[in-house]
């Protein structure tokens, strides 16, 4: 590993270099009515525009890698046959310009998915593999449970990856390409004082985690507590509306649906991104349906988490962004259902009332 | 010259017909309004009668689109001879589906007091609004004020493909996360987007107006939970029943509402006596 | 313009033709002709398909219980067991309900139309692990079309097999399935049991359910069922759970005892999650289950 020290507002200058090709990065969409500022993951044109500082985004950056509506393929229709053309829907590479290790992380799990495992899918592949990554240390909120899932802290999966040391960031360096564009900028070699600097603002980021799920034993307490009434508790809570999975940085699901053209001369298959908790998610031709209840779906959400992709890959698909938990109208969250389902013992009163 | 089959199989041209009701005829205008593909639609299908784009009419249909709510008897007379006529029957919008924004004048309980306030000593006729369904069978339902002249594109060429319509089962939320919207409630704005059925690319919370619930509610709509939710949030009692009840899909729901609110403050007056 | 990211073409330079591993693959299909469609009750057909280009047809090769996607373009995408017998290549045969729009309008088509095919996907029954066995090949309703396969393979290698049962079972005698091809299995020496629950005026045959034939079988065992006896099952949840019930009562290891699982999907590459039983992909880890890890599968009877 390589690490390199540069000053703030060389900053600037690594972005104007970059700049040559599509910036995304935190820029902040809106206010909420509290006063908070939202920010989201949108293509930067000026430096000062990236807030390399936010907080969280509301939604991940899914939509440059997994968008929720992809084209997959066109046919053109002939009187008796057809031809068909593929498009994976990507023309450039992006520059990520400051993920979060959670997000970083969740792209190391979707790779195991949809590139390692058999049937890798190029439509994935070919816009992560054009993808530039630039992490950024975060800022611990009281939703986030990373910490817990081990994913507070990101070992690989990025091209370079910044921390904040004050007036001076610090660097590591994982790909020629990044080490490439630093020769554009002045740095310098970090020194001790660079050492203590960043361990300590690793320290102070670290005490500032509040929250924890325990995950001991988890995949096989799923398993145990499969019958167990607290489900149908969140299950009547939950309005099956499928925000969790659209701000999930690791939600993958999706449904195909084909349309022939208005003019009857072509024809299109379309992916789009679905949820497990939608009602017919599990419904199959001839109508019938193996999870028509809402506490299945949602059990079966948590199930795939933190007991399918453990088995599969034996570690959770969740990586504790919490962002589920802040987009849930309902209040359902990942760090309350899943205690109450160790514990057996439902919330009192409504949910996200308490502990808050 | 219009396609004779798909793959082999072999198409059938429809001849269509359109009717309007107690409405602003806005559904009609969406489907006129797609230049890009108004060739394709009309050449996919046979209109006989479309009173807003042509002169010539003929009793001669096989699937009757039908805007509007029924307000008035003859209006009755009309629809039940239209089914007769009809193999299909396709209540178009809000107003035939639901009763639409017509339907709020029930909510006053008095129709001649309303009669009144609107059309003074004018003689018109004018009863509760009702939709298609109260009346009729209806086959099929296209949801929306107005309706999206794509779904209705995408709704025709599957009847002529013989494909099932199959409106989505979710609700907005799917498609105003799709769409990378901020949520409303984040900015303190009523929405009904979590109970009401997609299909509309979340069109009023992609332009920040929170959803009124024009396509009725979604399969396993949570309306109870969306209730408390909106309590929550502060928003009162009126609010929450004006949005259910503005275009009559959820208006088993705000009657409920109604209901509870009314007890709730006669409990408070007496306990203030 | 050294700064400027080079675009990574992921097709370019990928290695030859691997189906598992091949991004080139995962939305190619193969371009096939329906030859025939066969009438075979009121709601199914039976679609002989053809792998249009003659090396791609011989190159496709499946187990028996295996599934293909079958695509019309503009209409739908879905799975479906093959029915016919693996030493046909691609030159397939479905067995397909209407039911959906895919199944609608297919039931529609005539022959020489193009579609499109995907796979084989799935596990398979184990055949070579049951020669010298007896085996119990027992159907529910459309439970044949997965079914119709493993028949097939273990008549073509006959000698290979001991004691073969066939049970199948339908609501009513017109909802049967390949009635024209008893009289040839039976003449393959095999017991062919066929049970309906309504039966019309013309049935002579037995009326009940598939387990009462199977009780009736299994009172009088030929040696003991735990060493020398498979079964496959192939139907509805509530009959198999019955009938494996019952098999597992005679002594027939459940490890021994195959059903097929029939889910919703997508695409059949262990991505859409649709199919997901607990959180096990039917499509990678199915469809066909032994009866042990359907156990324990939340969610799966």
């Amino acid at each position: 590993m390589i690490f390199r020290i540069i000053k703030k507002l060389e900053l600037k200058e690594l972005f104007d270099v970059m700049a040559e090709n599509r910036i995304i990065g935190p820029v902040q969409k809106g206010t909420s009515h509290e006063g908070k500022p939202l920010y989201a993951f949108e293509p930067v044109l000026d430096f000062n525009d990236l807030k390399l500082d936010y907080t969280t985004t509301t939604r991940p950056a899914k939509r440059y890698f997994l968008p929720s509506h992809e084209t997959l393929c066109t046919f053109s229709i002939h009187e008796n046959g057809w031809d068909k053309s593929v498009d994976f829907n990507i023309r450039e590479p992006h520059v990520f310009f400051g993920m979060h290790a959670c997000d970083i992380n969740a792209l190391d799990k979707l790779d195991k998915v949809l590139l390692e495992s058999n049937f890798p899918t190029p439509y994935y592949a070919a816009k992560r593999k054009n993808m530039f990554i630039i992490g950024v240390e975060c800022n611990p909120q009281p939703f986030c449970f990373c910490r817990s899932m081990g994913t507070d802290s990101a070992s690989h999966g990025f091209d370079m990856f910044l921390t904040d040391l004050g007036d001076r960031y610090f660097v590591e360096v994982q790909s020629a390409a990044a080490f490439n564009f630093l020769k554009n900028i002045k740095t310098r070699e970090p020194e001790e004082k660079d050492h203590t600097r960043y361990m300590k603002v690793i320290a102070e980021k670290n005490r500032k985690f509040t929250t924890a799920v325990d995950t001991t034993d988890l995949a096989k307490i799923l398993d145990m507590e499969f019958q167990s009434d607290v489900w149908k508790y969140w299950g009547d809570k939950c309005l099956s509306c499928g925000t969790c999975a659209s701000v999930c940085p690791t939600c993958y699901c999706y449904g195909v649906e084909e349309a022939v053209d208005i003019d009857l001369k072509g024809a299109k298959k379309k992916k789009h991104l679905y949820s497990c908790n939608l009602i017919d998610f599990a419904e199959v031709a001839g109508g019938h349906n193996f999870r028509p209840e809402s506490h299945s779906r949602l059990k079966y959400r948590y199930y795939h988490k933190h007991r399918g992709f453990m088995e599969e890959f034996e570690e959770s698909l969740c990586v504790g962004c919490g962002r589920c938990s802040e987009a849930c109208l309902a209040k359902i969250t990942v760090p309350e259902v899943i205690a109450s389902v160790r514990s057996g013992v439902k919330p009192k009163g409504r949910p996200g009332r308490h502990g808050k | 010259m219009p396609v004779e089959s798909y793959l082999g199989v072999p198409l059938h041209r429809p001849k269509v017909a359109f009717f309007e009701f107690t409405a602003c005829e806005g559904c009609q205008l969406q489907i006129l309004n797609n230049e890009a593909t108004l060739l394709d639609f009309l050449s996919l299908v046979d209109v006989v009668t479309f009173r807003e784009a042509m002169s010539e009419r003929s009793d001669d249909f096989e699937i009757a689109f039908v805007e509007g709510s029924i307000t008035r008897a003859d209006e009755v007379k009309r629809l039940k001879d239209i089914r007769k006529k009809a193999k299909v029957l396709v209540a178009m919008g809000s107003c035939a589906c639901f009763g639409g924004v017509n339907q709020l004048k029930n909510r006053f309980n008095d129709p001649k007091w309303v009669k009144e306030q609107v059309y003074g000593k004018f003689p018109v006729e004018s009863e509760e609004a009702r939709p298609l369904e109260d009346i009729v069978t209806v086959d099929l339902k296209i949801y929306g004020c107005p309706i999206k002249k794509e779904e209705v594109e995408k709704i025709v060429t599957n009847l002529v493909l013989g494909k099932s319509v199959n409106h989505p089962k979710y609700p907005v939320c799917m498609e105003c996360m799709a769409n990378e919207n901020i949520c409303l409630y984040k900015l303190g704005e009523p929405c009904l987007g979590p109970v009401t059925r997609a299909g509309c690319d979340a069109w009023c919370p992609g332009s920040r107006f929170g959803c009124w619930g024009c396509r009725g509610p979604a399969d396993a709509a949570n309306v109870d939970q969306i209730i408390s939710i909106m309590e929550e949030h502060n928003f009162s009692a009126d609010t929450i029943i004006d949005r259910l009840e503005c275009f009559g899909g959820f208006k088993a729901f705000a009657e409920e509402l109604k209901k509870k609110t009314a007890k709730s403050k006669t409990k408070k007056k007496r306990a203030g006596k | 313009m050294e700064n400027k990211l080079p675009f990574v073409d992921v097709l370019k330079g990928v290695p030859g033709y691997q189906r598992k591993s091949d991004l080139r693959s995962f939305e190619y299909s193969y371009k096939a002709e329906i030859t025939n469609v066969y009438p075979l009750t009121a709601s199914e057909k039976l679609y002989q398909i053809q792998i249009t280009d003659p090396e791609m047809r011989k190159r496709f090769t499946f187990r028996p219980g295996q599934f293909v996607m079958l695509e019309v373009p503009g209409v739908g995408e879905a799975p479906f067991s093959i029915s016919s017998s693996p030493i046909r290549h691609g030159d397939i045969e479905l067995c397909i309900r209407n039911v959906g729009n895919l199944t609608n309008f297919l039931s529609r088509v005539e022959r020489g139309v193009q579609v499109g095919i995907t796979g084989p996907f799935g596990t398979s029954f184990p055949l070579e692990e049951m020669m010298g066995q007896n085996i119990f090949l027992i159907a529910g309703g459309l439970g044949i079309a997965p079914l119709r396969s493993p028949v097939l393979s273990v008549l073509e290698n006959r000698s290979r097999y001991a004691k073969v049962d066939i049970i199948y079972g339908a609501r009513q005698p017109s909802e049967l399935l390949f009635t024209y091809q008893y009289d040839m299995w039976r003449k393959f020496d095999i017991s062919l049991d066929i049970i309906v629950e309504n039966p019309d005026k013309q049935w002579s045959g037995p009326v009940g359910r598939t387990t009462d034939i199977l009780s009736e079988k299994l009172a009088a065992p030929a040696g003991s069922l735990s060493r020398n006896t498979y079964a496959i099952v192939c139907g509805p949840p509530v009959m198999f759970k019955f009938v494996c019930n019952m098999l597992t009562e005679a002594g027939i290891p459940m490890q021994k005892m195959f059903v097929s699982l029939e889910r919703r999907m997508h695409c059949g590459r262990g991505k859409c999650c649709r199919c997901n039983v607990g959180s096990t992909y039917t499509c990678l880890k199915g469809p066909v289950f032994d009866y042990w890890s359907v156990m324990n599968l939340k969610e799966a009877i």
